[in-house]
């Protein structure tokens, strides 16, 4: 997800200084990542610089600066708003490359990593299931929807463990080269 | 907690090689306990469940629940000791369709000899159905007769409640009632034993899932029950504008 776009999307509602940013992106993501302030401070600085947000008139208290969407900012962000996500598919976890290895170092114990992950998998589903839930009883139908599209995403994950351990997709197709 | 249902190297082999076969199950269940039976269809976690409910028999292998070894008893002493210890909810209700919801519940008690229509008409109130108690079956919506079944399961203060799939056969606003139900039995200190091919559902309410998988228990999972903030269940990548 880019930042970027995600402080144009907070300033599309009314000017905002970066302190404000940083406190309303991180409300929105519910606690799913702390921002730094440096990043939304470079962040907004070089949205400034592309012209795609501008001060909202002279520095205030403490040298605050008030920033606005410009223009080509909303253009820009109606846009982005408007793509598919595209792209090859993101697997950033360490798993995915443990898999390929096991089959290939001495002892690669496969079925052993197949059964500690699903275990991890399954801690997982259940903490996103009580996050999900508590999402839904503070009213953020929002972040309930991200947490589904993460739990749907663990359940998948679960799934594939399932079946590399099975005896019908198991060892023999993990082995091959 | 103390033990309640122990399999010891338990197989089942089916004539023809039909699937839901075991082989070589061993594993406890302590009172108490909410666990989950996770595994695929044909996985044999229904037969794990119909075996330690005395529906059936191991063909090898010890089913020991609550010290009694199921082996010694005969099918009379078998049918007992479902009626005493066991309580069953299985995918599709089963209820008897020219009997109302309170007699469907009644059944296990009068076959134990019990008159307990106060308790009966009880426990549907406790399920939020005592509205229906002299309806018949046809004339319930899937979620209401499932809580007719768990009634029905629960007449006879069981040791044991099993459930196999039980919302199965139901919506997701009807399974999720039925679901928070057996949770609230389980806060009461009901042991529960859930088979589901669902692992949202298994992880969501049980704290122990055991996986099936081509009839073994492949994985024994005890799951960390305290809430966990939401950074450290999810992060949401972010990435800085390019320079």
């Amino acid at each position: 997800m880019s930042l970027k776009y995600g402080v144009l999307g907070l300033l599309k509602g009314e000017p905002l200084h970066g302190y404000e940013v940083k406190s309303r992106f991180e409300a929105m993501l519910g606690g799913t990542w702390e921002v730094n302030i440096g990043q939304i401070y470079t962040t907004l600085q070089r949205l400034e610089r592309d012209g795609l947000v501008r001060p909202a008139g002279p520095r205030g208290d403490r040298g605050k600066l008030l920033y606005e969407l410009s223009p080509q900012g909303q253009k820009a962000l109606d846009q982005w708003l408007g793509e598919p996500d595209s792209g090859p598919q993101q697997l950033h976890e360490d798993i995915y490359v443990k898999l390929l290895l096991a089959t290939r170092v001495a002892n690669g114990d496969l079925q052993g990593m197949l059964a500690r992950q699903k275990r991890t998998y399954l801690q997982r589903l259940r903490d996103l299931n009580r996050l999900e839930e508590r999402a839904r009883r503070d009213g953020r139908l929002d972040l309930a929807r991200l947490v589904r599209g993460a739990l749907l995403h663990a359940e998948a994950d679960l799934k594939w463990m399932d079946e590399l351990s099975s005896e019908r997709f198991g060892a023999e197709g993990a082995r091959t080269e | 907690m103390s033990e309640l249902v122990r399999l010891s190297d338990v197989t089942k082999v089916y004539q023809g090689g039909i699937t839901g076969a075991l082989n070589g199950v061993s594993v406890t269940v302590e009172k108490g306990e909410f666990t989950a039976i996770m595994g695929p269809s044909g996985s044999g976690k229904s037969t794990m469940l119909n075996l330690i409910a005395g529906l059936d028999r191991p063909t090898s292998g010890a089913v020991i629940v609550g010290g009694t070894d199921l082996a010694k008893l005969g099918e009379a002493g078998l049918a007992r000791f479902r009626r005493d210890h066991v309580g069953f909810v299985f995918q599709f209700f089963h209820l008897l369709p020219n009997l109302t919801a309170l007699e469907n519940v009644l059944i296990p008690a009068q076959l134990k000899g019990s008159e307990v229509p106060g308790r009966a008409r009880e426990l549907l109130g406790q399920l939020g159905i005592e509205e229906v108690a002299d309806r018949y079956p046809a004339r319930l919506s899937g979620g209401q007769q499932q809580r007719v079944a768990i009634a029905r399961a629960l007449i006879n203060n069981p040791t044991l409640l099993l459930a196999d799939e039980p919302t199965g056969a139901l919506d997701t606003h009807s399974g999720e009632q039925v679901m928070d139900l057996l949770v609230q039995l389980h806060g009461r200190g009901q042991t529960i034993l859930l088979v589901t091919h669902d692992a949202k559902l298994a992880t969501r309410h049980a704290a122990r899932v055991l996986s099936v998988i081509d009839g073994k228990v492949v994985d024994d999972a005890r799951l960390e029950g305290p809430e966990r903030a939401a950074s450290e269940v999810i992060r949401v990548r972010t990435e800085e504008a390019s320079r």
